[in-house]
C-alpha cells in the first residue's frame, strides 16, 4: 500500500520555526493587498456589469474578422471549450451613445445612462447576426448585467462571506475557545486574503462562481483547522504537563498523513474539473487548488501557532474522556 | 458501536435502495416503468440545458408617476362636473413623486377658492384598494395661496409598489406564456424585481420586446381634417386631441379622452382574415362593448382608432353601429407579432415600464456541452479518487470507495426529492464533494493504523478509530455545512447552485462515510475473521 511508503510516525519539529511560517504568510498577505490595491480584480460581468457573447469560430465568424465588422471599441479574443471547439468571446461595456441609434439618443439623459448596457447588447447582438447572418443558435452565450445589479452581486458576495465567518467564529469558540477561534479565523482569512492576490496577480477573472470558490477554500481551511484542534484538545487532556510547542507539535504529526491523503484526494478531484471541465469552471477551480494547498498549510502554520501563541489552555471546557480507555503510556 | 442489529441494517439498505429508486430517472429512462417509481429527472439549471435569464426591475418613480396621472384624470373628472365657469380652474402639473395643483381663477375680491378645492380633493382621496392601511391614498395639503400639492406617503408607496410587483408578474406571466404551458419560472427578488427563466426559448429579444411595452390599449375617435393636421404638425395641436403616428395611416389626431380602454378588453387572440392573412380578434365585456356601441352609433362614417403605446395600429371608418363588441385588427402582421400582440393586449396593461437589469442567454447546444463535460470530470474525478482510496487503505479504501458512490446516488436523490436545480457549479460542487468526502474515511482509518500501532486487537483499533474520529467529522463537517447554508441563504444564481450540492453531500457524506463503511468493515471483519487490516 501507497500508505506504507509514508513514514509512520514523523516527528517534524512545526512550532520551532513558527515565526518564520507566520511571518511569511504575513508578508504573503500584505502582498495580497498591494496587488489587489496596484493591479486590481479583472471584474468579470458579474461584479463589473457589461457583456460577454461567446460565439462558435467558423471560417468567417473569426477574432479578427468580429474586430474589424464590429465597431464600438469591444474587446475579443479566442478561447478553447471543453470539448476542443474554437469560440469567439467577446466583451464589451456601454457603448458610445452615438451607436446606439436615435431613439436611445432621444431618451432623457438619466434613462440613458441606466439603460446603456442593456442597449449595448442589442447593437452588438443585432450588428453579428447582420454582419455575420447568425441566428439567435449561434449565439452559444449572451451575458448582460446592469450596473445596479452587478454593485450589489459584489455586495452580497462580500456579506455572504462576512456571515460565514462569523458563523464558524461562534461555533469554534463554542466547541474550544476562543484562542482557537481566533487561531482558525485568521487561517481562514489568510487563505482568502491570499487566494484574492493570486486573482490580482494572475489576473484570472474574479465572477459570482470565484465566490463560491472563495467559500469553498473557507470551509475547507475551517475543517483542516478544526481537525489539528481536535487532536491538540486530545492530547492537551493526556499529557497535562507537557509544554504546549510539544503538544502542537504531536497533534500536527499525528494528522499529517490524514492532512495529506484529504488534501490529495481533493486536489484530484479538482484537477479533474480543471481539466475537463470546461472553461467556465476553469477559474473556480484553479483558485480552489491554491486555496486547498495555502489552506492546509495555514492549518499548521498559521492556526496552530497563533493558537500556540495565545494560549492552548484558554478557557477550557472540561471534557469527558471516552469510557473505555485509558490514557496511553 | 459496532453492534449491527437486524433493523439497523435494514434501515441502511432501506435508505440506500430509496436512493438508487429516486435516483434513477436521471440514468436510464423510466417512461415505461410501473407508476409506483419516480420518472423525473433532477431539474436542470439554465446553464445546462441553454434558455433565457432576465431579471427586470420595475422603477418605482414610474409607478408613483401612473398612480398620479390617473389620480390627475380623476381631478380633472372631479371638476369638469361643474362649468367652464367654475371658480376652480386648475392644470395639474407632475413633478416625479408630486403634483402641483395650480387654481387660476381669482373670485371677485382676489382670493382663491383653495379650502372648496380641498374639500372636493378630499372627497376623491379615497384609501387604496388593497392597502394595509386604512388612511387615505395620497396626502392633501395646500402649498400658498393659489396652490395645493398632492403627494405620496410612505405607506402608500410601499402598497403601490406592491400592487405593481404583483401585477406585473401576471402581466409577464399572461405574455410570454398566453397558453399557460411554457416552463417559465416567475420570481420575485426584492420589493420591485421580477426574475423571469425561460429554459429552452432562443430568443431573448422577442422576451424583452414582449415585455418592454406598456400594453396601453385605447380606442380614439380622430379628427381626419387634413388642415388640422397640418395645423398639428405645425406645432398647434387643437385642444383635447393628439397627434399620433401610425405605420399604416400616417399621422392623426385622435381625442385625448378615449371611448374604451384596455380594462375593457375581456380578451384577445390571433386569427385571420377573408384573405387569410393573420389578424388579431378581441372581444369586450359588457361595459366595454355597449361603450363602443353607443360611440359608434353616433359617429358612422368616421374614422376609429385603435392605439396601442401611444402608436396608431389601424384606423378603420365606422360603416354602421356595432353591436355585440367584437372588434378585429389587421394590418400587415406576421404570424408571430400578431400572437405577440394579442398576448399583449389581453395581458393587459403594466402599471409601469420594466426596465432589464441582467440578462444571461444560454443555447441548448452549450448547455448540452457543459452537462458532457460536467459528466465527464465527476466520472474522472471519481474514478481518481477511488483508485487513490485502494492504493492507500487496501481493503478498506474499496469500503471507502464503495460509500462513495453511495453518496453520489444519494445526493442526485435528494436533488430530486427536493426538486432542486443542478447547475454546472453544483456539478463542481459535487466533484468537491467526492474529494471531501473521504476526509471523514481516511480520518478513521488513520486513526485504526494508529490504534493498531499501539498493539490493539483489530476489533478495539476498528472501534476505538470510529467512536474518536466522529467528534473530529461533525466538528469539521459541521463548519463547512455552514459555509453552504450561507451561500444558499445569500447567495443567487450559481452560487446558489453550488451552495445546494455542498450542503446536501456534507450531509450524505457523513452518513456514507461514518455508517455505510462501519457496517461494511463490521460484516466483513466478522465473516473473515480478520485478525488485523492493512492500513
Amino acid at each position: 500500500m501507497l500508505i506504507k511508503y509514508w513514514p509512520k510516525e514523523t516527528k517534524v519539529p512545526f512550532m520551532r520555526y513558527r515565526y518564520v511560517g507566520v511571518a511569511l504568510s504575513m508578508i504573503m498577505m500584505v502582498a495580497s493587498i498591494y496587488l489587489v490595491m496596484t493591479r486590481g480584480l479583472n471584474l468579470g460581468v458579474d461584479f463589473a456589469g457589461g457583456s460577454v457573447i461567446e460565439l462558435r469560430q467558423t471560417d468567417t465568424v473569426t477574432v479578427a474578422e468580429v474586430r474589424s465588422r464590429i465597431p464600438g471599441g469591444l474587446t475579443v479574443n479566442s478561447a478553447t471549450d471543453s470539448n476542443g471547439a474554437e469560440l469567439v468571446v467577446i466583451r464589451f461595456g456601454d457603448l458610445d451613445a452615438g451607436l446606439l441609434g436615435e431613439e436611445f439618443l432621444a431618451l432623457p439623459e438619466e434613462t440613458q445612462a441606466e439603460r446603456a448596457s442593456a442597449a449595448s447588447n442589442t447593437f452588438v447582438v443585432n450588428s453579428l447576426k447582420q454582419e455575420f447572418n447568425l441566428t439567435d443558435e449561434d449565439i452559444l452565450r449572451n451575458d448582460s448585467v446592469g450596473p445596479k445589479v452587478s454593485g450589489e452581486l459584489f455586495r452580497e458576495g462580500l456579506i455572504a462571506l462576512g456571515v460565514a465567518t462569523l458563523m464558524m467564529f461562534g461555533y469554534i469558540a463554542f466547541r474550544y475557545s476562543w484562542s482557537y477561534a481566533v487561531g482558525g479565523i485568521a487561517a481562514l482569512v489568510h487563505d482568502a486574503i491570499g487566494t484574492i492576490g493570486l486573482f490580482a496577480l494572475l489576473q484570472i477573472q474574479f465572477d459570482l462562481t470565484t465566490i463560491a470558490a472563495l467559500l469553498t477554500i473557507i470551509g475547507y481551511s475551517v475543517n483542516d483547522s478544526v481537525v489539528v484542534f481536535d487532536r491538540i484538545r486530545e492530547i492537551r487532556r493526556k499529557y497535562k504537563q507537557m509544554p504546549a510547542t510539544e503538544v502542537i507539535d504531536i497533534a500536527t504529526n499525528q494528522t499529517l498523513s490524514r492532512t495529506m491523503l484529504t488534501g490529495g484526494t481533493t486536489l484530484i478531484a479538482i484537477l479533474a474539473i480543471v481539466l475537463f471541465g470546461g472553461p467556465v469552471l476553469q477559474g473556480m477551480s484553479l483558485a480552489m487548488i491554491w486555496g486547498i494547498i495555502i489552506g492546509t498549510y495555514s492549518s499548521i502554520y498559521f492556526a496552530a501557532a497563533i493558537v500556540l501563541m495565545l494560549g492552548v489552555d484558554i478557557n477550557r471546557k472540561p471534557v469527558e474522556d471516552t469510557p473505555g480507555f485509558e490514557a496511553m503510556p | 458501536m459496532l453492534q449491527f442489529p437486524p433493523w439497523k441494517v435494514l434501515l441502511v439498505f432501506a435508505v440506500l435502495a430509496w436512493g438508487v429508486v429516486m435516483a434513477l430517472p436521471n440514468v436510464v429512462n423510466m417512461s415505461g416503468a410501473p407508476g409506483f417509481l419516480p420518472k423525473k429527472s433532477v431539474n436542470l439549471g439554465l446553464d445546462l440545458r441553454g434558455g433565457v435569464y432576465l431579471e427586470m426591475e420595475i422603477p418605482p418613480e414610474e409607478v408613483i408617476h401612473s398612480r398620479l396621472e390617473v389620480f390627475a384624470r380623476d381631478v380633472r373628472s372631479a371638476f369638469s362636473r361643474t362649468s367652464d365657469r367654475d371658480p376652480i380652474y386648475f392644470q395639474p402639473e407632475l413633478h416625479g413623486r408630486t403634483m402641483v395643483i395650480k387654481l387660476s381663477r381669482p373670485d371677485a375680491e382676489g382670493n382663491f377658492p383653495v379650502d372648496e378645492a380641498l374639500k372636493r380633493l378630499d372627497r376623491i382621496n379615497t384609501p387604496l384598494e388593497g392597502g394595509l392601511t386604512s388612511g387615505k391614498t395620497y396626502e392633501i395639503t395646500r402649498a400658498g395661496t393659489d396652490s395645493i400639492r398632492i403627494s405620496v406617503p410612505q405607506a402608500s408607496e410601499t402598497a403601490m409598489l406592491a400592487d405593481a410587483l404583483s401585477k406585473t408578474m401576471t402581466i409577464v406571466r399572461r405574455r410570454v406564456d398566453p397558453e399557460g404551458v411554457a416552463e417559465i419560472s416567475l420570481t420575485p427578488s426584492g420589493n420591485n424585481r421580477i426574475v423571469l427563466e425561460a429554459p429552452g426559448e432562443p430568443d431573448p429579444q422577442r422576451l424583452k420586446d414582449l415585455l418592454s411595452r406598456d400594453g396601453k390599449m385605447t380606442f380614439n375617435l380622430v379628427e381626419s381634417s387634413p388642415a388640422e393636421i397640418a395645423a398639428a404638425q405645425a406645432g398647434v395641436v387643437k385642444p383635447g386631441y393628439r397627434l399620433l403616428q401610425g405605420p399604416e395611416t400616417g399621422p392623426l389626431l385622435v381625442r385625448d379622452i378615449p371611448e374604451v380602454v384596455g380594462s375593457d378588453i375581456a380578451s384577445a387572440s390571433q386569427g385571420n382574415d377573408e384573405a387569410n392573412r393573420p389578424q388579431i380578434n378581441f372581444r369586450l365585456n359588457a361595459n366595454g362593448a355597449r361603450k363602443f356601441y353607443e360611440t359608434t352609433r353616433n359617429n358612422v362614417g368616421k374614422p376609429f382608432a385603435i392605439v396601442l403605446d401611444d402608436v396608431i395600429m389601424s384606423a378603420p371608418r365606422i360603416n354602421d353601429a356595432i353591436p355585440g363588441g367584437n372588434v378585429r385588427i389587421t394590418g400587415s402582421f406576421t404570424i408571430t407579432e400578431a400572437q405577440d400582440l394579442a398576448a399583449i393586449i389581453a395581458a393587459g396593461e403594466m402599471p409601469a415600464k420594466v426596465q432589464f437589469l441582467d440578462q444571461r442567454v444560454v443555447s441548448s447546444t452549450l448547455g448540452e456541452d457543459s452537462i458532457e463535460s460536467g459528466f465527464r470530470a465527476a466520472v474522472v474525478g471519481l474514478s481518481l479518487v477511488a483508485f487513490f482510496m485502494v492504493l492507500a487503505y487496501g481493503l478498506q479504501g474499496l469500503f471507502a470507495v464503495l460509500s462513495l458512490v453511495a453518496n453520489v446516488v444519494l445526493i442526485f436523490a435528494a436533488l430530486s426529492l427536493l426538486g432542486a436545480t443542478l447547475t454546472l457549479p453544483g456539478i463542481a460542487g459535487i466533484i468537491l464533494t467526492i474529494g471531501m468526502a473521504v476526509d471523514a474515511n481516511v480520518l478513521v482509518f488513520e486513526r485504526i493504523r494508529e490504534e493498531q500501532q499501539s498493539g490493539r486487537s483489530v476489533w478495539t483499533a476498528v472501534q476505538a478509530g470510529y467512536e474518536r474520529a466522529l467528534i473530529t467529522i461533525l466538528d469539521a463537517n459541521i463548519t463547512t455545512l455552514f459555509a453552504a447554508i450561507i451561500l444558499y441563504t445569500l447567495g443567487s444564481g450559481p452560487v446558489k447552485g453550488f451552495a445546494v450540492t455542498l450542503a446536501l453531500g456534507i450531509v450524505t457524506s457523513v452518513f456514507t462515510a461514518f455508517v455505510f463503511t462501519r457496517m461494511l468493515t463490521v460484516f466483513w471483519m466478522k465473516t473473515f475473521k480478520t485478525k488485523r487490516f492493512a492500513v
